[in-house]
């Protein structure tokens, strides 16, 4: 009788013009991951955001999605790379940035409006300026992240982005590497995403009982493509990481 | 054997050529420059296709509106002096001394080119490369190349090609040419007239003595120009370098591809020239003149100094479609500025960032969807007060490390404008706050922080801070910045933590 790896063989050199290594496991590729600066997400990332993919952190309002991201740029721009915030809201703080450790010269800072120059025009109309910005950004190449910040926009406009976008921007962020990270109350890109990332808040942290100094997160993968093969126990797929004031930092420096 | 070699670059017609150069596809029609005052414009200059047709210098307007399919056109002052500048670039690429020599309408420079055997090779290939660097710029000039400054200019004005003419055959070479090569005074030619003589040739034979005898000194002069022995103190110009061109429209133009083909060709001018002195164009100046006798301005810099045509163009598009002219145009003016060409050490451990002139043209098309001052890097500005920034254009030069991080940070998301709020104290607490969607009421307050400045300006402050947690519609606890205005006793939602 011949050994199952004998029978692998025969079945696969028959297989062989249709099928290339038929029943071989494909080999996977392990991709190049960015530190997001917080190791708690870091390690459920196993590393960090994968770069030249899409990245979708969601979660409601103070689910500590921004600081997140601005953790991510402010590692990214201290590495002496480019980055963008394409802020469909126009809700980007340049203080908190700061504070968190982006270089703001290093940042370029695109702030969608509606036609009339209000920034709380037709959601749409916005979101239609982000994505095409987007495309602009991804084209150009040398950015190594950009954010795209619906974090303000309602999940009913952001289900209207085209499976296509999503798609074309997965190309050209593979392509030029690219770190495209996508701010949402939900997860918009769907199969387009290689991680996608639940926040929500947990706890303030006080002083005294007269001085909010910082927050607690909860965060939860949601999904994740490029996982490398795991031997053993799994990782648990949900972390709590804090964020602290920056004066707070400063004291403690 | 002299040692001196002069080239004469005539271009006749200049007002002619001048109008044509930047509208090619009129080059091979009829045309006729015309000057004076409307209704009484005269044909100033014209081209050969228009004096085959039958126009003449001297015609009136309405004169030559009869001949069919001469194309009239209005001379143009400027137009002419931005072709001179073109031209003497071109020929300044030969030598570095030149002397102009323009009468009436022609515009000529005599080049003094002895010595440059070596780098231009024998004077014939100097005069042939110096043609075709003429055709090139646009213009149609006569070379002469002479050992004597006089015999190069007579001979260049009066013909139509490249002659050079050997040392000692002067006299010959100007043999044939009529007297009105010297411009004689009206008296003098008729004089000569009256003799029968006719000709350089015949000029030169007189004898001298009995020739000044008659007509004084100056027949002395005339008859060394007639024999080619006419001496001259070669009087060198400084060539400014000027990178301008200048166009003059017919018809007031509205449509923006018209500007953009006249655009077009001037980059291309300002790159050729910029190019042939290794230089790059480090800044576009766009000038037009509207209807109503306004000025529209428009700088257009690039991140690097470039030479890249079609970069230009489309920077020079996208600024123009950005700003685009209120009223008609009736000249368009394109000044550059040269700056050393444009070198980038790349590293092969550096990390990748974006190429300069395509994030410039990335940039400007950014600007055209989200607005001019809506895009580019946020700089703090040096205040205490909550929420202040301007913003800077965005360049990848001067990319540098920074200090590590310590660690995530509670990041604000700004509300823009502020949400004006009804809020409840409880004490001096706040308690409860009432915006467009409802009543929220607040779970825990943290704060006053109090800032005030500026109080003696307009734009002083005196506000009050609180961090407040809230119920959210969907019942998640919600991190807000209320904002008190004490000047005015208003409260206002400023952001959010996020």
């Amino acid at each position: 009788m011949p050994s199952a790896a004998a029978l692998r063989i025969e079945i696969e050199r028959a297989l062989d013009r249709r099928f290339p290594a038929a029943l071989t496991p494909v080999p996977r590729t392990i991709r190049e991951t960015a530190t997001t600066g917080v190791p708690e997400v870091d390690a459920l990332l196993d590393g960090g955001l994968p770069v030249g993919a899409i990245s979708e952190v969601t979660g409601p309002q103070s689910s500590g999605r921004t600081g997140l991201a601005l953790s991510f740029l402010a590692q990214q721009t201290q590495d002496e790379r480019v980055c963008a915030w394409v802020d469909a809201g126009d809700a980007f703080d340049p203080e908190s940035a700061a504070a968190s450790g982006v270089i703001l010269r290093q940042l370029l800072w695109v702030r969608c409006q509606s036609p009339g120059g209000l920034a709380k025009g037709k959601p749409w109309t916005r979101l239609d300026q982000a994505l095409r910005a987007i495309d602009l950004l991804l084209q150009a190449g040398g950015f190594a992240a950009i954010v795209l910040d619906l974090g303000d926009m309602a999940p009913d406009h952001g289900c209207q982005i085209p499976l296509a976008t999503w798609f074309r921007f997965r190309q050209a962020a593979d392509r030029t590497r690219c770190c495209l990270v996508v701010l949402g109350q939900a997860a918009y890109a769907q199969s387009s995403a290689a991680v996608v990332l639940e926040c929500a808040p947990c706890k303030p942290h006080t002083a005294g009982g007269t001085v909010l100094n910082g927050f607690s997160f909860e965060v939860r993968r949601g999904r994740q493509r490029f996982t490398p093969a795991m031997q053993g126990t799994r990782k648990p797929p949900a972390s709590t990481w804090s964020a602290t004031s920056a004066w707070e930092a400063e004291e403690r420096a | 054997m002299s040692d001196e070699l002069y080239a004469c670059v005539c271009a006749a017609e200049f007002p002619a050529q001048a109008l044509l150069r930047l509208r090619t596809e009129l080059q091979s029609e009829p045309v006729a420059a015309l000057e004076g005052r409307a209704p009484l414009e005269t044909v100033c200059s014209l081209n050969r296709a228009a004096h085959l047709k039958g126009a003449v210098l001297g015609m009136t307007r309405l004169e030559a509106e009869g001949l069919a399919g001469v194309r009239l056109l209005a001379r143009s002052v400027e137009v002419e002096a931005a072709a001179r500048a073109v031209l003497l670039e071109c020929v300044s690429q030969f030598s570095p001394r030149i002397e102009e020599v323009c009468m009436a309408t022609t515009s000529a420079f005599v080049l003094d080119i002895s010595g440059t055997g070596l780098l231009f090779g024998p004077p014939e290939t100097l005069a042939q490369r110096l043609r075709a660097a003429l055709t090139t710029a646009g213009f149609r000039a006569s070379i002469a190349v002479s050992a004597n400054f006089h015999v190069a200019r007579l001979k260049a004005a009066t013909s139509r090609a490249v002659t050079v003419i050997p040392e000692g055959q002067e006299t010959t070479a100007l043999a044939k040419l009529t007297l009105a090569a010297l411009n004689l005074e009206e008296n003098y030619a008729e004089t000569f007239a009256i003799w029968g003589i006719r000709t350089l040739g015949e000029l030169a034979a007189l004898p001298e003595v009995d020739l000044i005898a008659r007509l004084g000194q100056q027949a002395r002069l005339w008859r060394d120009l007639a024999r080619g022995v006419a001496t001259h103190t070669f009087q060198p110009i400084e060539a400014e370098f000027t990178l301008k061109e200048f166009f003059d429209f017919e018809t007031p133009v509205e449509e923006m591809d018209s500007l953009l083909f006249i655009g077009a060709r001037m980059i291309d001018c300002l790159v050729t020239r910029a190019s042939a002195r290794a230089l790059s164009l480090a800044s576009l100046t766009v000038e037009m003149r509207l209807a109503g006798g306004r000025q529209h301005k428009r700088v257009i810099r690039p991140a690097l100094p470039s030479v890249d045509r079609k970069f230009l163009l489309k920077l020079l598009q996208l600024e123009i479609a950005a700003h685009p002219p209120q009223a008609a145009v009736l000249s368009f003016t394109l000044t550059a500025e040269a700056g050393q060409s444009s070198k980038v050490q790349l590293g092969l451990f550096a990390p990748q960032t974006p190429e300069p002139s395509r994030l410039d043209v990335t940039i400007a098309r950014l600007k055209a969807i989200a607005g001019e001052d809506r895009v580019g890097s946020p700089v703090l500005e040096d205040t205490h007060r909550s929420g202040s920034f301007r913003m800077e254009s965005f360049s990848v030069s001067g990319v540098t490390a920074g200090s590590k991080a310590s660690g995530p940070r509670m990041a604000l998301r700004r509300m823009r404008p502020p949400v004006p709020v009804r809020v409840q104290l409880h004490t001096t607490t706040p308690a409860a706050f009432r915006d467009a969607e409802g009543n929220h009421e607040i779970t825990a307050a943290y704060g006053p922080w109090r800032s005030a400045s500026c109080w003696w300006s307009f734009v002083g402050w005196d506000e009050e801070e609180w961090d407040v947690l809230a119920q959210a519609g969907n019942g998640t606890t919600v991190a807000l910045l209320l904002v008190q205005d004490r000047s005015k006793n208003e409260w206002r939602l400023e952001a959010y933590y996020d």
